[in-house]
């Protein structure tokens, strides 16, 4: 008997050594290009070739994604565990209800101002909880959502349990769904480029030991207020965008689901790739429409496949793709 | 090699098993049938019991050939999507996207049913006008602010009708029943407790406004988060007011808790609870061991408890009953069977299933119901409602009387009397 | 109604403790914040009903069944997931949160909904206790939760497997080095805080009804318990619990039911921000928590 074992080795490619020869050879180029090539293409192709009724399911798809995007983006990278996805969702939804409902402003200037404003308004919330950690920042996070629903429900303000309704819808179904689905890539593409950056690299320090920053004479509270503040953008912007797309915001808005779908998406997809989050949310949100037809049953699919991906691929589907095509494996005599 | 040859079979199977289903013939369906879309919530008793009630309207029709539409026969057939929208953390946003589905997917012609919560609903008045698709609601969603919408903006709203009661007309019924208390026994001490729900809350702040003009002592009125599970203050209160009438209206299954902190505590006044779904179910007095003995409750419309309101009222409960083996079990089951009969006999009429005909024939329905006469408001699209079922759709109050559900108002169609705990003394 | 603050304050700070304290125990020894703590807890209350109604098993059987069957789930939790995610908190978090969902949507699948799902009182009837009347179900309880809280304190500092878990609590390398497997310890605290879970179902359920949406509510409320408390001690969790029972009846009471939630969380929101070791945390838990 021979043992075996299996060896990983990285495909050899030019670029890693010299940037002139990548540039010089298409092959080498399509490789390096293909992996964001191909799904930016198939992400703005898709919509075109499905019925009307998956488009909704893309947009809600997109708006998920984002919210995975931006737990991702606090967690990998910052160190602060989110369970408060929704406050983020809820206080842009709010935002731009009530604007259009009130004061009549149309979406084309209500997104961008609760985008703003609600993020703004997150962060202003969450920084005294700044210096906490852990499950601690965690629970800050998800008891700041019910207080607000609760306060609504109490006091009947903003609608109340009957919520703001008839607000302005976006003009047409093409425009909900480039507008979304453009957002999403951009904001994936951005935050991949500044994590790896001056800027980047900080807060990936305070994600592993915060004290060794703070220790270099950098404030990790003003590094995590702006991390907050970038997520947070991501949140509003999704909850002002489906506010509008269906013309209706309501208690829900603050809804466990923002907090749980998001994390979830992340795990499949792998956590600490911001790609990974879409590619989770891409997969878990229209494989619960699949599920639609069980009823109740479907809820207890999707979370044992949560569970089953916790236990046999705790790396996350993206890392898994990522290593199968930067990596080849063989088995050599030992 | 092994592996991938093993793909490419798989591929070759499916794409083959594609092209078979593709090919093999189809024989030509004889009329396309109706298709109603149902978005309930169908983990709850509001949402299976209203489902169970249009398929057994839906059977009867299709036993007897289907509807006919400008001189075709043709058959109703039932698509039902799961909106969970009476589950606390789901978006009403996913609910909405539920209801494309049917409308976009599924090519529902009508939208029977729900969605159930009002937030829910009240959103879905604006997908209803975006598809331009007729709904007929008929169970959940009790807020006066549902037709309120209708009639505020008739041309945009019109796509929507409601067949079931709402708040203000359950308030006076209620009122009612105090005043009839009053008279035959001299109570008007009374404390409300409600849910902190839009409709909850609504009847709620009515009753004690009604009740105070009308000479009715309101020693407390207190509005409890959903999902509580401690009653005891709010007993005590009452107790120590000297309270001989309580007013509940909540709708989640906590509400037990309050039938057997009632007992418990031995409060001496008699529970008047309206849309309560713990009370409402056959199931309550198993499950409290009769401690809801002399509770009301209001499953909303004639036909959800015995009674003889019309001919149709017990043959409907009896088909219920043996087509699922249980009684209808609460608010929404008749009157989600009784839309399918008003949708069957409108699209008749109009003979055709485009938008504006058939509003135009839902607008004239006038035919005798389970719970009286069928007909709508043609502002507000609400049905009106009537104590006698000659004249219009009449409610059902029921009191829970040893391990039966007897009911007592309106008393056009009662079954029985009123009765009092032992503990509570007439006043007069 | 100062009595009645009195006595239903008590009665609900015991309740919560009820709920908090498997929760607690769990998360103090092996770090595990078991999210599936309010689903057992509903698992337990079906159980029992399944036993009675089902099976006919008497009533003291069907509760030691079940309790039984939860602390063996627990177990498996353990086992079967937890063991191979330990350490990633987000991961643990997550798959527990999501076996929590499977298990309760699988018993609204199956049909578990409606009034009939009530466990009966132990004892039938109730009592005036300084005017005030109380069940004695709600006495049960109390003396139940008074009488577990002394028990878990002389489990942990005077038999041999509760000076492990402390110890495993303490410095999970020493203890190690001392011979304690973390694994077996991690897998008991998880059946010991089933159990738990499944006690306080067994007192509080006959209460009111077995429902799929109280999962959630326990879980909450253990949460809130054991972040104001301070995952320290048996004390913290008592002492945070009576606190917060008594804040919700006197709200209750003297300004308005529906702000009862709020007072809660606005609690647990206060304690982090104010004192983030929870009101009786000790130095440990503060390093974890800033």
């Amino acid at each position: 008997m021979v043992s075996r074992r299996r060896e990983r080795l990285e495909r050899g490619i030019k670029v890693r050594t010299d940037d002139v020869y990548a540039l010089c050879s298409t092959k080498e180029m399509l490789y390096l290009v293909a992996p964001r090539l191909i799904p930016i293409l198939v992400l703005l192709l898709l919509p075109l070739i499905l019925p009307t009724y998956w488009q909704k399911v893309v947009i809600f798809t997109g708006v998920f994604a984002l919210l995975s995007i931006s737990w991702d983006f606090l967690y990998s990278f910052t160190g602060l565990v989110s369970l408060g996805q929704a406050l983020f969702f809820g206080v842009g939804a709010y935002l731009a209800g009530s604007l259009n409902h009130y004061f009549d402003i149309s979406p084309g200037l209500t997104i961008p101002i609760s985008t703003i404003a609600g993020a703004t308004l997150c962060t202003l919330f969450l920084l005294p909880a700044l210096r906490l950690r852990g499950i601690y920042f965690a629970m800050i996070t998800l008891v700041l959502p019910l207080i607000f629903l609760r306060i609504i429900e109490a006091t009947a303000i903003l609608g109340g349990t009957d919520g703001l309704t008839a607000l302005a819808p976006l003009p047409g179904i093409w425009i909900e769904l480039y507008l979304i689905l453009g957002i999403m890539l951009v904001a994936l593409f951005a935050l991949r480029r500044l994590v790896n950056s001056d800027f980047g690299l900080v807060l990936r320090g305070i994600h592993d030991n915060d004290q060794a920053v703070k220790g270099a004479g950098i404030n990790i509270y003003w590094y995590k207020a702006q991390a907050l503040f970038i997520a947070a953008l991501l949140g509003s912007f999704a909850g002002a965008y489906l506010t509008h797309v269906y013309m209706f915001v309501g208690l829900s808005a603050f809804a466990l689901d923002f907090t749980v779908v998001p994390i979830a998406a992340t795990v499949v997809g792998g956590m600490g790739t911001l790609g990974g989050s879409v590619l989770g949310a891409f997969i878990l949100v229209p494989l619960s429409e699949v599920l639609r037809a069980f009823g109740p049953l479907r809820i207890v699919f999707y979370a044992l496949l949560i569970v089953v991906f916790i236990i046999l691929k705790p790396e996350g589907l993206f890392n898994y793709l990522q290593r199968k095509y930067r990596e080849f494996e063989r088995w050599v005599e030992v | 090699m092994k592996k991938k040859g093993l793909l490419l079979l798989t591929v070759a199977i499916l794409i083959g098993s594609i092209f078979a289903g593709a090919c093999a013939p189809k024989p030509a369906p004889p009329a396309p049938p109706i298709i109603i879309g149902a978005p309930l919530s169908t983990a709850y008793v509001y949402g299976w019991a209203a489902h169970r009630g249009m398929v057994l309207a839906i059977e009867e029709i299709n036993a007897k050939g289907g509807v006919s539409i400008g001189g075709v026969m043709r058959p109703f057939k039932l698509e039902v999507i799961d909106t969970r929208d009476l589950e606390p953390g789901v978006p009403v946003a996913e609910a909405l996207l539920a209801m494309e589905k049917l409308i976009l997917e599924k090519k529902a012609d009508v939208i029977l049913g729900g969605p159930l919560r009002s937030e829910a609903a009240l959103a879905a008045q604006d997908l209803l006008t975006k598809y331009k698709k007729v709904s007929i609601l008929s169970a959940g969603v009790l807020s006066p602010a549902y037709h309120a919408k209708i009639a505020r903006e008739y041309d945009k709203y019109k796509y929507a009708f409601r067949i079931t009661s709402e708040v203000i007309w359950l308030s006076k019924e209620a009122t009612d029943i105090f005043e009839s208390l009053r008279k035959d026994y001299g109570f008007d001490r009374t404390f409300i407790m409600v849910q902190d729900v839009a409709h909850a809350r609504a009847i709620g702040k009515i009753m004690e406004d009604g009740l105070t003009k009308k000479g009715f002592k309101v020693l407390g009125h207190e509005v409890y988060p959903t999902g509580a599970i401690d009653y005891s203050i709010g007993l005590a209160k009452a107790k120590a007011g000297g309270a001989q009438m309580l007013f509940i209206w909540m709708d989640h299954p906590e509400t037990g808790i309050l039938a057997k902190q009632w007992y418990d505590m031995k409060v001496e006044a008699l529970p008047i609870s309206g849309i309560c779904s713990a009370i409402e179910q056959p199931g309550a007095w198993a499950g409290t061991e009769g401690k809801v003995n002399y509770w009301f409750a209001s499953p909303c419309n004639a036909g959800n408890a015995p009674s003889t309101a019309t001919e149709w009222t017990m043959k409907f409960y009896d088909a219920y009953k043996a087509r699922w083996l249980i009684e209808p079990e609460a608010y929404g089951v008749s009157s989600s069977y009784m839309a399918v009969y008003v949708l069957a006999d409108a699209i008749t009429r109009a003979g055709s299933l485009e938008a504006d005909a058939l509003i135009a024939a839902l607008e004239k329905t006038d035919m005798m119901g389970i719970y009286g006469r069928i007909r709508f408001d043609p502002k507000s699209h609400q049905i009106i409602p009537s104590y006698d079922p000659k004249e219009g759709a009449v409610g059902t109050w029921f009191q829970w009387q040893d391990g039966k559900r007897v009911v007592v108002w309106p008393p056009t169609i009662a079954m029985g009397t009123i009765k009092l705990p032992p503990c509570l003394k007439p006043v007069k | 109604m100062l009595e009645n603050v009195l006595i239903y304050g008590l009665i609900n700070g015991m309740v919560l403790a009820l709920l908090a304290i498997g929760f607690a125990l769990t998360f103090g020894i092996s770090g595990i914040a078991n999210f599936a703590h309010g689903a057992l807890y509903i698992l337990t209350g079906y159980t029992v009903w399944v036993f009675l109604h089902t099976l006919g098993t008497p009533y003291l059987l069907a509760i030691f069944l079940a309790m039984a069957i939860t602390a063996l789930i627990g177990a498996a939790i353990y086992n079967v997931i937890l063991l191979r995610i330990r350490g990633m908190r987000s991961s643990e978090i997550i798959a527990t949160f999501a076996l929590a969902l499977a298990i309760l949507e699988a018993f609204r699948f199956f049909g578990f909904v409606g009034a009939k799902y009530t466990l009966p009182t132990f004892v039938e009837g109730s009592v005036s206790v300084a005017g005030v009347i109380v069940d004695y179900q709600r006495l049960i309880l109390i003396g139940v939760g008074a009488g577990l809280v002394g028990l878990l304190w002389f489990f942990t500092h005077y038999t041999k497997t509760g000076l492990a878990f402390r110890a495993i609590a303490q410095v999970e390398r020493t203890a190690l080095t001392l011979g304690i497997d973390s694994d077996r310890m991690a897998t008991l605290s998880l059946a010991f805080g089933a159990a738990l879970a499944a006690l306080a179902a067994i007192v509080l359920l006959p209460l009111g009804q077995i429902t799929v949406e109280t999962g959630l509510n326990v879980l909450l409320n253990a949460l809130a318990i054991c972040i104001l408390g301070g995952l320290g001690s048996v004390t913290g969790i008592v002492a945070a619990s009576l606190l917060l029972g008594y804040a919700q009846i006197i709200t209750v009471t003297y300004i308005a039911p529906h702000w009862l939630m709020v007072v809660t969380l606005v609690a647990i929101f206060v304690v982090l921000l104010v004192k983030p070791s929870g009101l009786f945390g000790k130095q440990k838990e503060l390093e974890e928590r800033v």
